[in-house]
């Protein structure tokens, strides 16, 4: 499967973009790296040049939460993406907050799923399961062939 | 006869043409009632006859360049990555279409010399469908090239006449692939030319091939700095009488589009004192500080409405004034340059006959208070004597 990923808004933490781009790609996912400082509309353009089936954002400085509110209005105005998965992790939203509060606002604001500080493997087993019951069967396909969960090991960690 | 290897240069401009030997450089304004090469040789008959027709060498940028339109599927990489080639080849783009809507954008009444199609990664096919062919038969366009996804492209080259199929401008990766394109466009603007009735009379007096005058100019960069005091980065600005160009060093783009070459160069077609007067007015109409640009000069628009050399030293300094807010944040045409990091602007063309340095430092001063909010001066350079026409004319001559 196709992944956009990338960190979002003025935000220039880099370091778990490149342990994602890396766990990903072990996985067997076919990534599209944005890298830092990406802003929405590149997110999706690159979904649609890409004809991805995630887009899986990051956000740590804490400026997530104005542009997720963009996110249904911005996505209302592409006629192909409609089956994109939405994912994003990270902190998100400014000191800890808390998940229970943060998951559901999200999910309002057109996401899947939704990691508030949780670390990327646990983060990307939730969407392995969310794939199996929504996209049975599609995962793993094309691309790389079936890559085995264990090659996530060779991530350093 | 002059000395055997004495180059003779010739760049044919909109509004003035200039003849460059080694030794004098003349200028003329263009009598529009004649042919360019009668007008030539009325006006500079003895010059042309000391050389040999191999050390002539001509550009020019008379006819204004090509244009095209783009149709692709995103901002962000379709279309800008096409933009961005099809400027560097010096083709002008009037109009680009997101294919998804493509159905809700009226058709160009114009001539467009060339549509390029563009979107999708090679493993991303199915982006196109009968909503293209259908739009490119409504359209009155020259040529058509294809340089989007591969599987794709099939199937548009069997419906589409005369496609001409390039590998894609998007690799896998999502960068950018200049060359095949630009090389496309690079030839068909040459074509186009040496097409052109009035240039083709000139081929009676050189035996080089006519480049365009861009061209030519972007072959000096890389020199300036021996001929001027010029700290990089820098801009150069060649406010002409129809269109003003604009070369400035990659290192200036705030943008991840990772190319080949160390400089880029942005053709704004309608903007230009004498042929394009109108739009500058109109531009400058629909520019909120025009005004009080106008006030700091202390005139009112009715200045606009004057033929006068007062008049015309006011549009030229109005036109550095819109073309800086054209690459600034302000009014973002296709590139926002980081303005506040250039060191040097360096100003040639029909605007150093006019302006002096402190008129055109006054005007720069005043984009930088009033748009940037900054005290930065840059240094203003004034190639009045066209020594970088002839730097790039001479290296190109030289390489041939
Ligand atoms: C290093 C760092 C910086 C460096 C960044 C260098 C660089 N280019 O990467 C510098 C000094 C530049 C910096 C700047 C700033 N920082 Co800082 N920075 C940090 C720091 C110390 C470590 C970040 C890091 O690399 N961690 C290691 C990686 C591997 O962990 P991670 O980023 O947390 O990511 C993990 C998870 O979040 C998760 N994850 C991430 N994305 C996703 C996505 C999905 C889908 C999933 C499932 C999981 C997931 O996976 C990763 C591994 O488990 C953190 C504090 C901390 N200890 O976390 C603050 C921190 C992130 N920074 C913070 C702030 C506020 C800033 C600044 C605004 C400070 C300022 N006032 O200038 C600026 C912002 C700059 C900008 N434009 O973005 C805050 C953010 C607070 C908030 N969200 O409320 C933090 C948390 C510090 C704090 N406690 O206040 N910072």
């Amino acid at each position: 499967m196709k992944v956009v990923t990338g960190v979002i808004g003025n935000d220039i933490h880099v370091v778990a973009n490149r342990l994602m781009d890396l766990s990903l790609n072990a996985r067997g996912y076919e990534v599209f790296n944005l890298g830092v400082n990406t802003y929405l509309e590149e997110f999706f353009d690159a979904a649609v040049e890409t004809g991805a089936d995630i887009l899986l954002i990051s956000s740590l400085n804490g400026e997530a939460e104005g542009w997720a509110r963009e996110v249904k209005l911005l996505k209302a105005e592409y006629k192909s993406i409609d089956k994109l998965i939405m994912m994003i992790g990270g902190n998100l939203t400014v000191g800890s907050g808390n998940a229970e509060d943060i998951v559901p606002r999200y999910q309002n604001y057109g996401f899947n799923l939704v990691c508030h500080q949780v670390d990327l493997n646990t983060g990307l087993d939730m969407l392995e399961a969310y794939v199996d019951e929504h996209r049975p069967g599609e995962r793993g396909k094309g691309e790389l062939g079936n890559v085995e969960h264990n090659t996530r090991e060779q991530v350093p960690s | 006869m002059s000395n055997m290897n004495e180059k003779l240069l010739i760049d044919i401009g909109s509004t003035y043409f200039k003849v460059s030997t080694d030794n004098s450089i003349e200028q003329h304004f263009r009598d529009f009632n004649k042919q360019i090469l009668d007008d030539l040789t009325h006006k500079c008959g003895d010059t042309l006859q000391r050389y040999d027709s191999k050390n002539v060498h001509i550009c020019s940028s008379a006819n204004g360049g090509l244009s095209t339109l783009i149709i692709g599927v995103t901002h962000s990489f379709s279309l800008k990555y096409a933009s961005n080639i099809a400027y560097n080849a010096g083709i002008n783009v009037i109009d680009s279409i997101i294919f998804q809507d493509i159905e809700d954008y009226s058709i160009p009444s114009d001539l467009i010399d060339v549509v390029i199609i563009v979107g999708g990664i090679n493993s991303n096919g199915g982006v196109f469908d009968e909503r293209l062919t259908s739009y490119l038969a409504k359209l009155n366009y020259s040529s058509v090239v294809y340089v989007g996804n591969q599987p794709d492209g099939a199937l548009v080259a069997e419906r589409v006449e005369q496609l001409v199929v390039l590998p894609n401008i998007i690799d896998d990766r999502l960068h950018i692939v200049e060359e095949h394109l630009k090389d496309f466009l690079t030839n068909l603007y040459q074509q186009d030319i040496e097409g052109k009735e009035d240039i083709k009379h000139l081929y009676q007096i050189t035996d080089n091939q006519i480049y365009s005058t861009p061209y030519v100019v972007t072959k000096s960069l890389p020199l300036i700095h021996g001929s001027f005091p010029v700290t990089d980065p820098f801009i150069l600005l060649d406010i002409g009488g129809a269109t003003t160009d604009v070369h400035y060093s990659k290192d200036l783009v705030n943008d991840n589009i990772v190319t080949e070459q160390g400089f880029d160069r942005l053709v704004f077609k309608k903007l230009g004192v004498y042929k394009s007067r109108q739009s500058l007015i109109f531009t400058a109409e629909n520019n909120e500080f025009s005004y009080e640009l106008l006030m700091h000069l202390k005139v009112t628009e009715n200045i606009y409405q004057e033929h006068s050399e007062k008049a015309t030293k006011v549009l030229m300094q109005l036109a550095i004034f819109l073309v800086l807010c054209k690459m600034s944040h302000y009014r973002p045409a296709y590139v926002t340059l980081r303005l506040l990091t250039v060191n040097s602007i360096v100003f040639t063309g029909g605007i150093t006959k006019v302006l002096t340095t402190e008129d055109i430092e006054d005007i720069v001063a005043f984009f930088y208070r009033k748009i940037l909010n900054s005290d930065h001066k840059p240094v203003t350079v004034l190639d009045s004597g066209y020594n970088i026409w002839t730097l790039g004319a001479k290296e190109h001559a030289v390489c041939l």
